[in-house]
C-alpha cells in the first residue's frame, strides 16, 4: 500500500472505521505484549473491588486501535508524525471498540493533515468515548 | 497525600533496548495488527524501510519500564491504586524498525492540581544509537482525590 496523496484529501472525509470486540484473550495478550501486567486489567474480583463491574482493558490498547484506522487510512505507518488522547471511559469485555477519524485542517506547505481521532462503544444504546478530543498529525505524499 | 512539587523536572536513570523481531511480531498480534510492513522484511525494504516496522505504539513498552522509576520513586509519594492514565501523547520523528537501539530518559515535566486531583506529566524522550530523537512520549497520570489542603 502506498501513502495516501494529499491532494485526495478533503477536510470532513471520514476515515474508515476500525472496529474490534474486545475479549478477555486479547486484553491478557496486549498485557503480556506490552508489559502492563495491572490486575485490573486481568483480575475480575481486584476491579471489582476499585469500583468496577469487571476488569477494564487497557487505555494503550484502546489507542492502538485509534493508530491503526489512522495509518491504514493513510496508507504508511511511516505517514504518523503525532497523536494526542484523552481517556474518557473505560472499555469492558465483550464491548466493540469502534476506532474513528475525519479530516479537520490540512496543511498544504507541510503536506500534513490534521485528524481528530476518537474511538467509540455501543453500551445498551449509549454511545460512549472511551477516547474523546484527541487529535493525531500525519504528512501524505 | 498531594504529590511533591519540587520533582517537577527531575530526570531519571536511562533505559536501552534493543527491538527484537519476537517482541514486534508478539505487540503485532495483539493489537490485531497485520500489514505486512509490521511482520515481513522484505515487503518493508521494498516500501523504502531499513528493516521490519515495529507498530508505532510499540514503544509503550519501553516507556512503561522506563517510567517505572518514576511512579516508584519514594520522594514523589504516588499512591498507584489511586492513578488512572488521562492522556498520551508520541510525537515520531521517524517509524520504530527491527534492530534499533532505543534509549528511553523519563523525567517530570509537570505536576499541577485541578479541583482535587493531581497531574503527573511523565516526558520520555527515545533516542537512536546514534543519538537522534525517534519518538518523545508524553503520558498524563492523574491521581485522583489527592490534591489535598494542608
Amino acid at each position: 500500500m502506498a501513502r495516501l496523496a494529499f491532494d485526495r484529501v478533503a477536510v470532513g472525509d471520514q476515515l474508515p472505521a476500525f472496529s474490534k470486540v474486545v475479549k478477555r484473550d486479547d486484553v491478557k495478550a496486549y498485557a503480556d505484549a506490552s508489559g502492563d501486567q495491572n490486575p485490573l486489567h486481568q483480575d475480575e474480583a481486584f476491579a471489582r473491588s476499585v469500583g468496577f463491574p469487571g476488569i477494564i482493558a487497557h487505555g494503550m490498547f484502546t489507542m492502538a486501535h485509534v493508530v491503526k484506522a489512522v495509518t491504514d487510512w493513510a496508507g504508511d505507518p511511516g505517514a504518523l508524525r503525532s497523536i494526542k488522547v484523552q481517556f474518557r471511559a473505560v472499555v469492558f469485555m465483550d464491548e466493540t471498540l469502534v476506532a474513528r477519524g475525519e479530516v479537520a485542517s490540512k496543511d498544504e506547505a507541510a503536506r500534513r493533515v490534521r485528524l481528530r481521532v476518537w474511538a467509540e462503544v455501543d453500551r445498551g444504546g449509549e454511545r460512549v468515548l472511551p477516547i474523546k478530543n484527541s487529535e493525531a498529525e500525519v504528512e501524505l505524499a | 497525600m498531594p504529590l511533591n512539587p519540587s520533582l517537577k523536572g527531575k530526570e531519571y536513570q536511562e533505559l536501552t533496548v534493543t527491538v527484537e523481531r519476537d517482541y514486534v511480531l508478539q505487540f503485532a498480534d495483539a493489537i490485531g495488527e497485520d500489514g505486512s510492513l509490521f511482520r515481513d522484511a522484505r515487503a518493508a525494504r521494498a516500501a523504502g524501510y531499513g528493516e521490519q516496522l515495529a507498530p508505532p505504539t510499540f514503544v509503550t513498552r519501553m516507556q512503561l519500564m522506563a517510567s517505572a522509576q518514576v511512579v516508584l520513586d519514594q520522594e514523589l509519594g504516588l499512591n498507584y491504586a489511586m492513578v488512572v492514565h488521562g492522556e498520551q501523547e508520541y510525537d515520531w520523528r521517524r517509524p520504530v524498525v527491527v534492530g534499533d537501539v532505543l534509549t528511553a530518559t523519563p523525567r517530570i515535566a509537570d505536576i499541577y492540581a485541578k479541583k482535587s486531583h493531581e497531574y503527573l506529566v511523565i516526558e520520555s524522550e527515545i533516542k537512536d544509537a546514534r543519538g537522534e530523537t525517534v519518538v518523545v512520549g508524553r503520558t498524563t497520570l492523574i491521581s485522583r482525590g489527592t490534591a489535598g489542603r494542608d
